[in-house]
């Protein structure tokens, strides 16, 4: 048995990834957590002093802190096994994959076990984020000291 | 026995009918809440003549709606965008602001896309009493400005 051979055996006897389906829940997951954070966004824009610009900071917090709630609860995983990359995308995914393993090192002690491997999973966005935002920066900065752009 | 079976059949017929009604009710109260909007408004308790604002404003094709309040030496100018305008909101302001000081060289001009500031300024032409207006206006301004 070759390697074409075998590619064919496994295609057909695998089942058919329900792509369109999976699209679709997708789509409803993220779109309906994204409606939570607009309604917890206009919350807060009603009720304290947050203009739309300001406002998007509590709310990331908030968002976070429901992703928490539900991770804990093992709500989360459910949400995450029906809608996919929809409930993976949002920043509640973020917060899922940092908080579930804090969960998971809890035994191991606070400083080496939550502490250390809190961000196993997520700690690459940080730093990602965290980087990319020096670099763009510093691009910026040498723009304006150039006198290409200013601020 | 019998009862059983008829409650089952019962559960089987109604399974899903109450959640389907409410998140139809959901759905509809999303959907028009969309059918609201003021159009333009504007309070003037100053001497100048609101004309040409409202000129400005009324003839841009991007906006849905504009609230404007003449104060003393300010001129305040919140406006709600069309959805695809909102991502030139930043551009949209300028030019707006631009206008305005060209129709009113001797006054301060804001103009905000922001919702917050939308809210506000219908909160504020509402208000019976003008005592407090300057004071409200000059916090919408620092409001417009901070970053954080």
């Amino acid at each position: 048995m070759d390697e074409k051979k075998y590619a064919k055996l496994e295609k057909d006897t695998s089942p058919k990834t329900p792509l369109m389906r999976n699209m679709i829940f997708a789509f409803l997951t993220g779109g309906t957590i994204c409606l939570v954070g607009q309604f917890v966004s206009l919350f807060y824009m009603t009720y304290f002093d947050f203009t739309e610009r300001t406002a998007s900071n509590p709310t990331v917090a908030t968002m976070i802190f429901f992703a928490m709630l539900l991770t804990g609860f093992g709500l989360y995983k459910k949400i995450g096994q029906f809608g996919g990359a929809g409930s993976a995308v949002p920043i509640t995914g973020f917060g899922n994959a940092v908080i579930s393993a804090a969960i998971e090192h809890k035994s191991e002690g606070y400083v080496l076990g939550v502490g250390g491997n809190m961000f196993k999973l997520a700690g690459s966005v940080i730093l990602f984020g965290v980087f990319s935002a020096f670099v763009v920066a510093l691009i910026k900065t040498i723009l304006v000291k150039l006198g290409v752009v200013s601020w | 026995m019998n009862k059983v079976t008829y409650e089952k059949a019962y559960c089987i017929k109604m399974e899903g009918t109450h959640i389907r009604k409410l998140s139809l009710v959901i759905f509809a109260v999303i959907i028009l809440s969309g059918c609201s909007g003021s159009g333009f408004r504007i309070d003037n308790n100053s001497s100048e003549n609101q004309a040409k604002a409202e000129e400005v404003l009324k003839n841009d094709k991007r906006l849905t709606s504009a609230v404007t309040t003449f104060h003393e030496n300010n001129l305040l100018t919140a406006v709600t965008l069309k959805t695809f305008s909102r991502f030139k909101k930043v551009k949209i302001e300028k030019e707006l602001k631009e206008k305005l000081e060209n129709g009113y060289p001797e006054l301060d001009v804001t103009v905000s896309a922001d919702s917050k500031i939308w809210m506000e300024m219908n909160k504020l032409i509402d208000l019976k009493d003008n005592k407090d207006k300057g004071k409200k206006i000059e916090k919408l301004k620092s409001l417009i400005k901070e970053e954080t």
